[in-house]
This record gives structure tokens, C-alpha cells and sequence, in this order.
């Protein structure tokens, strides 16, 4: 029952535009060009409603999602706070010994496995685009130095993505379902960890998007293993990113709106007392906590990117929103006019056709 | 004198309070820990924790492996995943023993056979905390 007859800059592409798109076409309102009855109209306005009705709903889900994402992230700091601590006086502890673990180890690289996290749904944007933008990227980059690679690609839209492209040789496929757990981080790391000690990959990388605001995400790629002994979080340049500090985003409510405050935080190190033994050998004992810290990274990177993912949803679907109130402002305006027109002429032929009957 | 003992997972934060004892699972074996221990780095192995609260009663919780680090009466252990004794229910850790021990005589393969033993370990471990008859003193 749609309107066909409408001008193209009024067609469904009208809805998922951005706003610089719909800057232009609200300046072309005056010259919108409607050729259909009445009736279809109606039923167009009706259609753009709720339209703008589901759009409104999405926007708020994905806001209150925001919130509980953000919850699971404030629940897990005192751990990662903990572990940080606890790698930090690690390091100080051992630096003079000679360790050589599994997870550390530097090998050639010849195959390289990389983890793409992507989201569970659409309606959210460039948000999948730019993850998987990044990834490919990167793959192009390793194909020219002739390096191979494997993807684990985590997330249904990635999966979906990854499968219609048979050339890109894929390890395995996971899905999600909601907010991140150590359960599904434990999967993804457990999957690394077999894939690197089995020495089929000599290298992991990780590409997901980073939470910076409401607005803005950045896929970014970080090297999850080898891992540096010291627990430094590396990009992919070798490049160390300080551990120490630690970032957390905060939603919250200014003048009505939502707004994000993003925190820096540095922890705090006790002076390290030099006098801790170590109950088994340090081998062992590191062998026991740097999973833990790659199960942490991947936590991590899984909340920051569902964060993204609403936080991405959460925008499109305003634009959406202010889109859809655009377009049912104008319909209506047209609506209206033709509806006036309608009534006039009306009253032209009943006048006319009195006067000619009194005449 | 008391120690503090902080049992943290990326979920929450299991225990956080002071207690008198602990009776930790480390990878080379038991160790109790009394308050002035002396610092220790270890690695924590699967199995029971035993912690004696303040007014003398006994709890036990189930540690998944992990780290422990005891520094001036402080123990921080951090784990991937912890429960405590009384959230597991007697029963169904009783089915979930005859689960894995039906798993592990069906298993076949080093993979499977791997990954039964490590249920059939879990599920004794927790029936293990459950029927854990505290030491009367």
C-alpha cells in the first residue's frame, strides 16, 4: 500500500540517510513533488509514523543496554585492577630470572590468526562495516608480505560476512548472546591458546571497535599473543600501550540528554616488597596468571565493542528518528494542502452549481 | 589479628571481608594460611577453599584455578570463575557427577577422554565442597 509515486528523494533510502543527507533533502521539501491519492498518503504518513515509532523504541533499548553494559565493566574493575597490580610487582619480582613460557614465545611468523569482533544485530550504523573495513585491511596487508592468516570471526554479522566469502580462509565461527561473559571469553581464548601452542599460528591479533564516546568508536587491532612477558597491552606495531591505566566510560544524563564522560584512571602501585617468595616455580606461576590476563583482554575488547554497538545503534537510530519526523512533516504539509485544494474546489463546484441553478 | 581476604573473578567480586583462616588448593598442594603468613606468590589449583570466618564456622567455596598472593595479611585470589559453597545445590552436582562419570566411560579419543576427565574432576570437587564436614574445635 506504499506510495510509489513519490519523488525518489522521499523513497525508504530517505529513512536510513545521514544527517548530512537530510540536511539536503529537507532543503528540497518546497519543490516535493507527490503524485498519488489522497488515500495513499494517508497511508504513507501512517507508515512513517510508526516507522519513526520503532526507531524511537531502539534508540531506548539501546540506551538502557548501554547502561548494563557499562554496569558488567564497573563489576569486573576490581579485578582487572587486582590482576594489573598483582602482573606489575610480578614483574619486579622476576626480572632478573630467565623465563621462557609458551604464551611468550617469539617465533617467525608465518600464519597469523585474527579475531574480528563484529555485533550480534544491524541497524547500527557503519558499526560492522568499519570493524570488518579494518580487518580486511589488515588481511590485505599480510597477504603482501606473505604472511598467512586465519579468521576467528566472533559475532553474527561477522559470521555472516565471512561465510559469503569463501577466499577468506576462516577457523571458526562464535556467536554471543548479550553481555560478554568469562564463559565466552574463555571460549575465544581457549580456541587462541590450543591454535598458538600447537604452533599452527604464530601470531594472534585482535580487531574491534573501541568505545571513545557516544559517537565515535575507532577499530582499532591489538596483538594478543605472543604476549610481551610483562603483561603490556602492544599494538601491531610492537608499540606498547601502558597497562597501568586504565579507561572507564561512564553514561551519563546532562540537561536530558545522554552524554558519556570517559575516565582515566591510573592505578595505584603499592611499593613492592622485595621479600615474597614463590610457592612454586615462577614459570608456573606466571603459566597460571597470564591466562587469566589474556582472558581479561578479550573481556575487555568484548565489552568495549558491544559498548560501540549500542552505543553506534543508539545514534543511527536518532538520525532514524529525526529523519522519519522530517519526512511525515513534510508528507503532512503535502497532505494537507492537497487536502485543502480538495475541499475548495469542492466548494467552487457546489457554488457554481448553485449559482447556475438560481441563475 | 585478622587477615583479609579478597576472592575476585571479572564477574564480581566473590568474597571480600576478614576471616581467620584459609585452607588453600595451590598446584603443589594444600596450604593453610594463618594471619602473619609469610608473602607468598602461588599458583591456585582447582579445588576447595576453606575459609574460617571470625566467629569460628567454617565455609568453603570452589576456586576454578587461579592466582593467590598473600602480602602483610592481605590474600588476594583471583580466578576466572568461583562459587561459593552454599550457592551449589547437593543434588545437582550429585547428577552432574553421574553425568560426566557415564561421559568419561563413553569417551573416546585423547580430546574427549581430556575433557571428560576434567568434568569428572569438577563435579567431584564440588560434590567434595558440599559434603566437607568442618573440623569440630
Amino acid at each position: 500500500m506504499s506510495c510509489s509515486h513519490l519523488s525518489t528523494a522521499w523513497s525508504s533510502s530517505a529513512l536510513a540517510s545521514t544527517s548530512t543527507r537530510r540536511r539536503a533533502s529537507t532543503g528540497s521539501s518546497s519543490s516535493l513533488v507527490v503524485r498519488c491519492s489522497l488515500r495513499d498518503l494517508r497511508n504513507r504518513i501512517d507508515s512513517v509514523r510508526n516507522t519513526q515509532k520503532i526507531t524511537e523504541a531502539m534508540k531506548l533499548v539501546a540506551a538502557a543496554k548501554v547502561r548494563r553494559a557499562q554496569e558488567a565493566v564497573v563489576s569486573s574493575r576490581p579485578f582487572s585492577e587486582a590482576l594489573v597490580e598483582v602482573l606489575y610487582n610480578m614483574n619486579q619480582e622476576i626480572q632478573s630470572e630467565d623465563i621462557d613460557l609458551p604464551l611468550t614465545r617469539q617465533r617467525a611468523v608465518k600464519r597469523v590468526a585474527i579475531v574480528v569482533l563484529t555485533g550480534e544485530r544491524g541497524l547500527c550504523g557503519a558499526f560492522n562495516n568499519n570493524v570488518l573495513k579494518k580487518a580486511e585491511a589488515r588481511m590485505e596487508d599480510l597477504r603482501q608480505l606473505g604472511v598467512d592468516y586465519t579468521v576467528i570471526s566472533v559475532g553474527k554479522k561477522g559470521n555472516a560476512y565471512f561465510q559469503r566469502r569463501d577466499y577468506i580462509p576462516t577457523e571458526r565461527f562464535l556467536e554471543l548472546a548479550g553481555i560478554p561473559t568469562v564463559k565466552d571469553s574463555q571460549a575465544i581464548c581457549d580456541l587462541i591458546y590450543s591454535l598458538f601452542v600447537a604452533e599452527e599460528v604464530d601470531k594472534v591479533e585482535l580487531v574491534y571497535s573501541k568505545f571513545v564516546n557516544l559517537v565515535r568508536s575507532d577499530p582499532i587491532i591489538q596483538t594478543l599473543l605472543p604476549m610481551s612477558p610483562k603483561g603490556e597491552i602492544c599494538d601491531v606495531n610492537g608499540i606498547c600501550v601502558d597497562a597501568t591505566e586504565d579507561e572507564l566510560f561512564k553514561l551519563t544524563t546532562k540537561e536530558g540528554k545522554l552524554t558519556v564522560e570517559r575516565e582515566k584512571i591510573k592505578i595505584e602501585m603499592q611499593p613492592f616488597s622485595p621479600v615474597v617468595q614463590f610457592e612454586q616455580d615462577p614459570v608456573q606461576i606466571l603459566d597460571a596468571l597470564l591466562p587469566l590476563y589474556l582472558n581479561s583482554q578479550i573481556l575487555r575488547a568484548l565489552q568495549e565493542s558491544l559498548a560501540s554497538e549500542l552505543a553506534a545503534r543508539m545514534s543511527a537510530m536518532s538520525s532514524a528518528t529525526d529523519n522519519a519526523i522530517d519526512l511525515r512533516k513534510n508528507l503532512s504539509m503535502v497532505y494537507n494542502r492537497r487536502r485543502q485544494a480538495k475541499i475548495t474546489g469542492e466548494i467552487l463546484e457546489i457554488v457554481a452549481g448553485a449559482d447556475a441553478l438560481s441563475g | 589479628m585478622k587477615l583479609n581476604l579478597y576472592v575476585l573473578t571479572p564477574k564480581r567480586i566473590i568474597w571480600d571481608c576478614e576471616v581467620k583462616e584459609i585452607i588453600l588448593s595451590t598446584n603443589s598442594g594444600q596450604i593453610g594460611v594463618l594471619p602473619n603468613h609469610a608473602p607468598i606468590n602461588t599458583a591456585v589449583d582447582m579445588g576447595p577453599l576453606r575459609i574460617r570466618l571470625l566467629n569460628d564456622q567454617w565455609l568453603t567455596a570452589v576456586l576454578w584455578s587461579g592466582f593467590a598472593r598473600i602480602v602483610n595479611n592481605e590474600i588476594i585470589i583471583l580466578g576466572n570463575d568461583a562459587e561459593l559453597g552454599s550457592d551449589i545445590d547437593p543434588e545437582e552436582a550429585q547428577k552432574a557427577l553421574e553425568i560426566a562419570e557415564a561421559n568419561l566411560s563413553k569417551a573416546e579419543g585423547t580430546k574427549d577422554l581430556g575433557e571428560a576427565k576434567l568434568a569428572l574432576r569438577r563435579a567431584r570437587i564440588r560434590i567434595e565442597a558440599v559434603n566437607w564436614i568442618p573440623p569440630s574445635n
